[in-house]
């Protein structure tokens, strides 16, 4: 579904800028922070499902939620996208997945790329782990990506 | 609940590279289904249009359609952020308060002057997806994988959905893409988004499209055969993919189950479905059996034109009726990644 | 990048967030655009006479809103480059990212000679800040001919830089009856 036209002589293009700086709050803001320490927080609910990334409410009850607990920084893909070309803004320059990954002791998956060199090595099941960005600053690129859960 | 059809629908055919403006593109669009309709223009109580000011890059750009109505003694109107779908639901919704009785519903976009790879990023959660710019194509190959791993659907069933998609277009003279093309052909594509293949994905398209609702008996005095919306109804589910799960559409089943689609048998049902594995999704979520004729139009896997292809399937599920004879069809709408919010709205025409 | 409570430092809780977003667009322009552009660039600015309700709007467009009655070519009709200013602001421009002004400037809607609508936008120049006032008449300053933009767009109310600015002409101010049903 690639979709912008070519620009054909005559046309020209124009950039709409929307530069945001977002509140966070205490519940984005601690996942956030706990990306920056690496470590990964959820949020769980009174039933005990544990969200990652963390809700600021309970999505089947409505109730909010403030415990934040730990989750492991590696988990199980539960699906895969292969990406050939990676788009200009895509986290990654070189061809990857786009993953679903269910972290340790998580309820929900959490979506990124995995770093695995070919569509090949990439499968639903398959254990990865966190590839922390050598500077972070608390954002969701703090991890830089995931990659493969290589046995020792 | 008061009694309202859908007596008319006009739309321009789906194609890429529109270089009228989105105003231009309208007013003939709506010129078209108001005189179709017989229903006096001056005499349409409510306005409302659907449509996203990020596809044409410009703030307020929804205000500069309104001339396309004509809306001068001013007019009372409403506009919704979304596939013109769901400003068909506000129309409907503003019917049942019984003081007004018809209202004119349009929707457009031109959205191949941006890319929506970039562009429909913006509609992911801000903290968690937006910056990674996990684009719509991606998300959908996600929930195509998590598709195939249930064993129930294979990639030799998405290119069939693709094929005949396209086999179906040509009887559609508004249609973006046909041809005589087989299952297998469309399984030798290549990859956009594994598991995506290119006939996987509907060709973006620019469009504009319009429909006007009557209540009453009124839709009888005008219209020949009237579509009536004897249900209608749309759910949403949790925004970030990981929460969902994404080899069903809960909502879709909800909101069929409210529109009171399962009440009896439907003979056409017209989908949004702009990737393949979706149209399979919602074929069971509706619960549509074999029997069912499914995008008889091509659906948007022939054009899809963003923020219009949702008022168009239940524009082409009225065509049925008002066209073809037939009794009870269904139109479907879909917004958000992964079929996150869904639309369903039943018709059945008179006798 | 992100923010904590005090910028710069690294230990304290993350608070925000920012993000900064840019999407690209292709300008396509309308072939009613393109003919207006094509009348600016040999010195003409055409406008339109609805068929039904007899109003001029300028620039050219695909139908009378009014009416809801299309426009076409046998409807055009040339009009002067002179016209009155209807109201104006004076900006100083603030120097936000992106902001290419420097000192305040004055922008203006301007009714053309036997037009129906004003244009909005429209810079005006030749003349003190402080003594612009609405009914003063004006003129238009073409850019030469080898300087019009190929083709002007939608933006700029149309005129693109085919049309620098408007000055003054010097003749007496139209009287008020002659504007204020155009003044919003």
């Amino acid at each position: 579904m690639c979709s912008t036209a070519a620009v054909t002589s005559g046309e020209s293009t124009y950039t709409l800028e929307l530069p945001y700086r977002r509140s966070v709050g205490p519940v984005v803001g601690a996942f956030l922070t706990g990306l920056r320490d690496q470590q990964v927080l959820g949020s769980r609910t009174a039933a005990g499902r544990v969200i990652v990334p963390p809700l600021e409410y309970d999505p089947d009850t409505g109730d909010a939620v403030d415990d934040l607990v730990g989750v492991g920084t590696s988990g199980v893909v539960t699906s895969w996208a292969w990406i050939d070309e990676p788009l200009r803004k895509h986290p990654l320059d070189r061809p990857f997945a786009w993953v679903m990954v269910q972290l340790d002791g998580a309820d929900t998956s959490l979506v990124h790329a995995l770093d695995a060199g070919t569509a090949d090595a990439v499968g639903t099941g398959m254990r990865v782990r966190i590839r922390w960005a050598d500077e972070r600053r608390g954002h969701i690129s703090d991890i830089a990506c995931f990659e493969p859960e290589v046995d020792q | 609940m008061r009694d309202v059809a859908i007596v008319s629908f006009a739309r321009t055919r789906a194609h890429a590279g529109v270089r009228e403006t989105e105003a231009q593109l309208l007013f003939p669009v709506v010129a078209g289904a108001i005189e179709q309709s017989g229903i006096p223009r001056k005499e349409i109580g409510f306005t409302c249009s659907g449509s996203a000011d990020y596809l044409a890059g410009a703030s307020f750009a929804f205000v500069g359609n309104l001339e396309a109505t004509g809306a001068w003694p001013p007019i009372s109107e409403s506009h919704v952020e979304m596939d013109g779908a769901w400003a068909l639901y506000e129309a409907w919704v503003r019917l049942q308060h019984g003081d007004v009785d018809s209202a004119l519903v349009y929707s457009s976009g031109i959205c191949t002057r941006g890319d929506m790879r970039e562009v429909l990023c913006l509609q992911n959660d801000p903290y968690y997806l937006m910056p990674l710019w996990a684009d719509h194509v991606s998300l959908a190959a996600l929930q195509a994988r998590a598709l195939l791993d249930t064993g129930t659907v294979t990639e030799a069933d998405l290119a069939e959905v693709a094929a005949r998609s396209r086999r179906a277009a040509p009887g559609n003279p508004d249609a973006q893409v046909s041809g005589d093309v087989t299952a297998a052909s469309m399984a030798a594509e290549p990859y956009v988004v594994s598991p995506l293949r290119t006939g996987d994905c509907a060709p973006l398209a620019d469009a504009a499209a319009a429909v006007v609702l009557v209540a009453g008996d009124r839709a009888r005095e005008v219209c020949e055969r009237p579509a009536w919306i004897r249900g209608i109804d749309h759910r949403i589910e949790p925004h970030y993919p990981g929460l969902r799960d994404l080899t069903t559409s809960e909502s879709t089943r909800l909101a069929a189950r409210h529109a009171g689609a399962g009440d009896a048998p439907v003979e056409v049902a017209e989908v949004t479905a702009a990737f393949s594995h979706e149209e399979l999704i919602l074929r069971e979520a509706l619960e549509l059996g074999d029997t069912v004729e499914v995008n008889p139009s091509g659906g948007a896997l022939a054009g899809h034109a963003v923020m219009v292809s949702g008022l168009v399937r239940i524009g082409e599920a009225f065509r049925q009726i008002h066209d073809h004879g037939r009794r009870r069809t269904l139109g479907h709408a879909t917004s958000g990644p992964c079929l996150q919010q869904n639309l369903v709205c039943v018709l059945e025409g008179d006798g | 990048m992100t923010d904590t409570e005090r910028p710069g430092e690294d230990s304290g809780p993350v608070r925000f967030m920012t993000q900064h977003i840019a999407l690209d667009y292709v300008v396509r322009v309308s072939p009613l655009a393109e003919r207006f552009g094509e009348q600016l660039r040999s010195g003409r600015i055409v406008g339109q006479r609805c068929s039904s309700c007899g109003l001029v709007y300028v620039p050219m467009r695909a139908f009378c809103p009014m009416c809801t009655v299309a426009m076409g070519e046998e409807d055009e009709l040339e009009l002067a480059d002179r016209g009155i200013v209807t109201s104006f602001t004076v900006l100083t421009p603030i120097q936000y990212h992106g902001q290419k002004e420097r000192d305040d400037y004055a922008l203006a809607s301007i009714l053309l000679e036997g037009a129906d609508g004003t244009v909005g936008q429209q810079r005006l120049t030749g003349m003190p800040l402080d003594q612009i006032r609405m009914g003063m008449r004006v003129e238009a300053v073409w850019a030469p001919p080898e300087e019009r933009a190929s083709a002007a767009g939608e933006r700029g109310y149309g005129f693109g830089n085919a049309i620098e600015a408007w000055r003054p002409t010097g003749a007496p101010d139209a009287p008020t009856a002659e504007f204020a049903a155009h003044v919003l």
